[in-house]
């Protein structure tokens, strides 16, 4: 049976893009001089991973005729994407709070730029993941 | 098909609400142990207290305070603090030149014109770090200059004051620290890169706002014109003109000199004045001595006053010297050089990056401070008298202005220790008697008032020691004249005459020898030289100087500036030299050396030629730049210099977690550490509180479970305890015999105290009574608010004046900065307030503090920086102390034994706590090498749990730590430095042996457990309905 691609496809792709983007972010501010030392926080890469992973299984899946207990997929998604962002912006509060009062400079206020473009892309990713729930990925076609 | 649709439809809509309410409750979850781990700056925010003291006993807890307010009320302590505030710029502002214009006449007071849009928008306090904290609807508003003038009866013209409110909008200065904008509205100071931008409005740009303006000086024509420059924390100064934004082209050589917009503006007054009559009388608002000799010079101006920094009521202070109401009695605590990039100090102070640099392991740049001991007068007044004597090749061209013979004249406006009065003070050296066997150096001077008017003298004790062929051959320097003490009449009227008594302490005129036996049977050690000790009297060091060079025999004729005065000195001389007396401390430790690997040749040998007065020219500072760090330097310098083993002796030994039904708060002001209930009582502590409480230390010293060692609230400084508002962490319940309780709606509760005048205006006074009162007033003030330990001294040297943070340090002078500093912890502490001199020790700049390698002699860091502190050790007994970010030549400044064990607590005996500073970096916070070197707490904060301390600290479990003897022996050692502090502290008012603290939920823990259960619940019903839903579909 023929299947008609539904606004979730688009909010789901949307999400993936958002959550990707900060994954490379939450990468490449472990990666900077000043928040190098934290390391990478498995909580939260593995929060987003996964998320990531279930949102690619989701659509897949949606593509076809979806089975229902697909639906739990979106829910994890979006609790994931809860807890890895709560998380990335927690291990990263002391070292904002610092640069922007005690070592503020170039170098560090450039290091930070990483982290608030990931922490922001995390919250957008999780708000629309949200907003994906709410939608199928695709619906039999009339 | 349609009713399969619908349901399809229905099980979206709740498969999106269970995952929005999902989401909500995982957040709700999570945040449990994030609020846990930020408790006590959430509870700072929003005013809540997450725990309650509880009394089991039934003690009398009304005498249980041991430590009693001097107020009754908010209301006299924070009028208290207003009145201070007033009397330290009345006795801290500097008069430096005056024709006679000051002071002012009743009429005169009417008709002034003020200038500069400083003086509408003055620099009262750092733009970050000793940041004025404005106080309005209290008992004690704070007030800026206009105010201040307006209270004291000024009638200032209007007109002007429109004027530049008009041009508001130039004086704004915006930083964006990422969506937390601070707008500051008056000159700020350069962000570390950046360059000083002048905002005075140029003569065009008033003309154009007022085309009549100087119209209103006609009438109006007592002119006072504001210059001002900004100070802050994390702000820097460059020297020249790498220093000042290029793109104004304002002719302005050095970001601390003079604009043509400065300039244009006092000549307009000057103008002015010439035409109309009045008075021109400049105000400099500063911190970081200005490049003003063009003011000196002009002879147009009547009258100057350095005025520092404010705080919150100084102006009234400001007013009152205006008026006459007080007569001046400042003296300047920094020598106001002609060019200050032409200092031996300013060849090294900038950004000089290793070449191999690496910023994973905070390894960035390095300040080599080639200048030896020669920083401010001990290089302006030695060069001198070298000058005058014929020695070193002093005249040489290197280092002088105009590029010609080096001479005084052209390189000094103003000598450290300068400062004038309304009238005129006669000082006679009655005697002076040194007293090698106990140390001291005893001189009495009487002090007439040889003028009209009552007022307040300084008498100010110079030593100039010996500097002999032995200084020479082993590298030793001596400066020509060094503060040896001070001391302060009280105001004298006309005709008045009062003996002053200044017992100074002798160690402070002993050189360090790094190649001298000493007791310890090594090298290194506090010697006296053979020859003969001028003593002298001065306004000034450089009067202090003429007056020695004239007891040698000296006189104009040989190039001295002005003749001195013989009369005012007195001489002692040694036989032989003394490498005896000074060979142990006051505690009987046997002195060494301790920063050999502070010199970078230790490390690089013959790479530095550190400034020698034996060789002026040849010797004089390079710039030591492009540094690769060695191997060697590169093992040290990543930090990890400790490795934990089970090989460090017997850890089963190391008692922890014993029931020996003890609470800290038996040791209630027990001050001899070696109690051997101290000792029980910290075999109580466990092993996790040990690591978690040394690893978390930030904010507040938390509380600890197994001794019941309650939380103690730490505050910034120190222009006042500034962090946090009187009412925040106040009592408010009187039924528990508090007798500092408030009430909730108290009027000051919402005053904060960072109001003074800053460091260099307190050490202006040259007054260690006052600094002692502003002890003592914070001692009240922490009583009323409970905030017991503040980071409030900073005692680290004004080695250059382009380190922008020296509003938060006294002077440039290692003597005046360790007296004034030690009265202000000894006033503190008889309040019970723990006031911490930071940064121990070399935070010279704010360029890469995080990392910086401070290279010098050990002689310089003991004769200078350290030199410092020393006395608020010592003689105040601090009980805590704060460290650097920087590095102390290649080892962190928290992992360097020599400094912090062998000097700090060996040599000077410190047994308080000491927190890092506000280092976040897991990696540079060194912990384990910390804590081995007596460092109580890191700044960092987190969750109350082994989890979430692990997590920063990788190696710091109680498996690994657990086996290592020599760990969980510092572990202990800083827990018990850390209550003995406490136990002396008023932190342990209202405590008894019963007394402990419970947890209480807060409003915010309700809201998120409330959260929790009803995001749970919703979830749960999601789910409920979902499945129905789905039942149906499948129907």
């Amino acid at each position: 049976m023929k299947r008609k691609i539904c606004a979730g496809l688009y909010v789901n792709l949307v999400t993936i893009i958002a959550t990707v983007v900060g994954f490379i972010y939450y990468m490449i501010n472990c990666n900077t001089a000043y928040f190098a030392n934290l390391g990478v926080n498995p909580v939260v890469a593995g929060c987003i991973i996964a998320a990531v992973i279930l949102q690619i299984v989701l659509i897949v899946i949606g593509m076809k005729n979806q089975p229902m207990w697909a639906d739990i997929l979106p829910v994890a998604t979006s609790v994931l994407l809860m807890l890895g962002t709560i998380n990335f912006v927690s291990a990263r509060v002391n070292g904002i709070a610092a640069i922007i009062t005690f070592e503020n400079n170039a170098e560090n206020m450039a290091d930070l730029n990483s982290a608030i473009i990931g922490i922001t892309a995390c919250l957008i990713a999780t708000v629309i993941s949200i907003v994906a729930s709410f939608f199928d990925v695709t619906k039999e076609a009339a | 098909m349609k009713a399969t649709k619908n349901n399809r439809s229905t099980m979206r809509r709740w498969r999106g609400v269970t995952t929005l309410t999902a989401s909500i409750l995982a957040l709700a979850v999570a945040a449990g142990p994030i609020v846990n781990s930020f408790r006590t700056d959430i509870d700072k925010f929003l005013g809540t207290s997450s725990t309650k003291l509880v009394h089991d006993g039934d003690e009398d807890i009304s005498e249980v305070y041991t430590y009693t307010s001097d107020y009754e009320s908010t209301t006299e302590l924070v009028k208290a603090i207003e009145d201070l505030g007033e009397r330290m710029n009345e006795e801290g502002s500097v008069l430096l030149k005056n024709n006679g214009a000051l002071p002012l006449t009743s009429d005169e007071t009417q008709k002034v014109s003020l200038l500069g849009f400083s003086s509408y928008y003055p620099v009262m306090g750092g733009d970050m770090g000793s940041s004025l904290t404005p106080n309005v609807g209290t008992d004690a508003d704070t007030v800026d200059f206009v105010q201040a003038l307006s209270a004291k009866g000024f009638k200032i013209n209007s007109n002007l004051q429109d004027l530049y409110k008009a041009l508001e909008p130039q004086f704004t200065t915006e930083i964006d620290n990422w969506g937390n904008k601070s707008i500051f509205i008056r000159i700020t100071a350069p962000a570390i890169g950046n360059t000083f931008s002048s905002k005075e409005p140029s003569q065009a740009v008033m003309d154009e706002a007022d085309a009549g303006w100087k119209d209103n000086l006609k009438e109006d024509n007592v002119i006072i014109v504001t210059l001002a420059r900004a100070a802050g924390e994390n702000r820097t100064y460059l020297p020249g003109t790498d220093g000042v934004d290029a793109s104004q082209n304002l002719n302005q050589t050095d970001p601390l000199g003079l604009s043509d917009d400065e300039r244009d503006l006092v000549a307009a007054a000057i103008e002015s004045k010439n035409a109309n009559g009045g008075k021109v009388i400049v105000l400099l608002n500063n911190a970081s001595a200005m490049e003003i000799d063009e003011l000196k010079n002009n002879d147009g101006i009547d009258a100057m006053l350095q005025i520092g920094l404010p705080g919150g009521y100084g102006f009234y202070g400001v007013a009152d010297i205006l008026s006459g109401e007080a007569n001046p009695s400042g003296h300047l605590t920094d020598t106001y050089a002609v060019v200050n990039k032409n200092a031996p100090s300013a060849q090294n102070f900038g950004d000089f990056p290793y070449t191999n640099a690496d910023p994973a392991y905070s390894i960035n740049s390095v300040q080599v401070e080639a200048e030896n001991i020669y920083i401010g007068y001990k290089y302006y007044e030695t060069r001198y008298m070298d000058c005058v004597l014929g020695e070193g090749n002093a005249s040489a061209a290197v280092g002088s202005t105009n590029g010609t013979e080096w001479s005084y004249d052209n390189e000094v406006s103003y000598s450290f220790g300068y400062g004038l009065s309304y009238t005129t003070f006669e000082q006679k050296l009655d005697s002076l008697d040194v007293d090698l066997e106990n140390k001291t150096v005893t001189a009495k001077v009487t002090v007439t008032n040889t003028g009209d008017v009552a007022g307040k003298d300084v008498v100010q004790l110079y030593v100039s020691t010996p500097y002999t062929s032995y200084d020479k051959e082993h590298g030793i320097e001596k400066a020509g004249v060094q503060l040896l003490d001070y001391g302060k009449t009280g105001v004298l009227e006309a005709g008045a005459s009062e003996t002053v008594t200044i017992e100074a302490d002798m160690q402070y005129m002993a050189s360090w020898d790094s190649s001298s036996d000493n007791a310890a049977g090594t090298k290194g050690c506090y010697i006296l030289d053979a020859g003969t000790y001028y003593f002298s009297l001065g306004n000034g060091a450089h009067e202090a100087a003429n007056n020695v060079l004239s007891a040698q025999g000296k006189s104009e004729s040989d190039g001295m500036t002005e003749a001195g005065n013989a009369a005012m000195t007195a001489t002692w001389s040694l036989e032989s030299l003394d490498n005896e007396s000074f060979a142990l401390t006051k505690n009987g430790t046997a002195v060494e050396n301790q920063l050999e690997d502070m010199d970078l040749n230790y490390w690089m040998p013959g790479t530095v030629t550190y400034m020698s007065r034996s060789d002026w020219a040849g010797t004089f500072p390079k710039t030591y730049e492009n540094l690769t760090a060695t191997d060697e330097m590169l093992a040290v310098l990543d930090n990890d210099n400790y490795e934990i083993s089970a090989d460090n002796g017997d850890a089963s030994a190391v008692t922890f977690g014993a029931d020996n039904g003890l609470t800290l708060a038996h040791l209630k002001g027990v001050d001899d550490i070696d109690n051997p209930d101290y000792a029980k009582l910290l075999d109580q502590i466990t092993l996790e509180e040990c690591l978690i409480r040394t690893g978390f230390g930030g904010t507040s010293t938390k509380a600890i479970d197994s001794i019941h060692s309650p939380e103690a609230v730490q505050n910034d400084g120190p222009n006042g305890i500034y962090s946090y508002p009187l009412g925040q962490y106040a009592n408010t319940d009187a039924s528990t015999g508090d007798p500092c309780a408030i009430d909730a709606n108290d009027k000051n509760a919402g005053y904060t105290a960072g109001v003074m005048g800053n460091e260099t205006v307190i050490a202006q006074t040259f007054n260690k009574d006052l600094a002692k009162e502003f002890g003592q007033i914070m001692g009240n003030y922490s009583l009323w608010a409970n905030l017991p330990i503040y980071w409030g001294c900073g005692t680290n040297l004004h080695r250059s004046p382009y380190n922008a943070r020296n509003h938060e340090y006294y002077s440039e002078d290692a003597v005046l900065t360790a007296y004034q500093g030690a009265s202000f912890v000894a006033g503190g502490l008889e309040y019970g307030l723990l006031i911490a001199p930071k940064h121990l020790a070399f935070n010279d700049t704010e360029i890469n503090r995080t990392g910086i390698s401070v290279f010098m002699t050990e002689q310089q860091a003991r004769e200078n920086e350290l030199r410092g502190t020393q006395a608020v050790i010592e003689d105040a007994g601090a009980l805590a102390v704060m460290t650097a970010y920087n590095r102390i030549g290649v080892y962190t400044d928290n992992s360097h034994t020599g400094l912090l064990i062998n000097i700090l607590r060996g040599e000077w005996g410190f047994k308080g706590l000491m927190s890092e500073d506000f280092i976040m970096d897991a990696n540079y916070v060194c912990l384990k090498e910390a804590v081995l070197n007596g460092v109580t707490m890191s700044c960092n904060t987190g969750d109350n749990t082994m989890a979430a301390i692990t997590e920063k600290y990788g190696y710091w479990t109680v498996e690994n730590v657990g086996k290592d003897a020599r760990l969980l022996t510092a572990l202990k050692q800083a827990m018990t430095y850390q209550a003995y502090a406490l136990a002396n502290s008023n932190a342990m008012d209202g405590y008894t042996p019963t007394s402990h603290l419970i947890t209480v939920n807060t409003w915010y823990d309700n809201l998120i457990l409330g959260l929790q259960i009803a995001f749970a619940l919703l979830t749960l019903l999601g789910i409920v309905m979902y499945a129905r839903s789905a039942k149906k579909e499948s129907k």
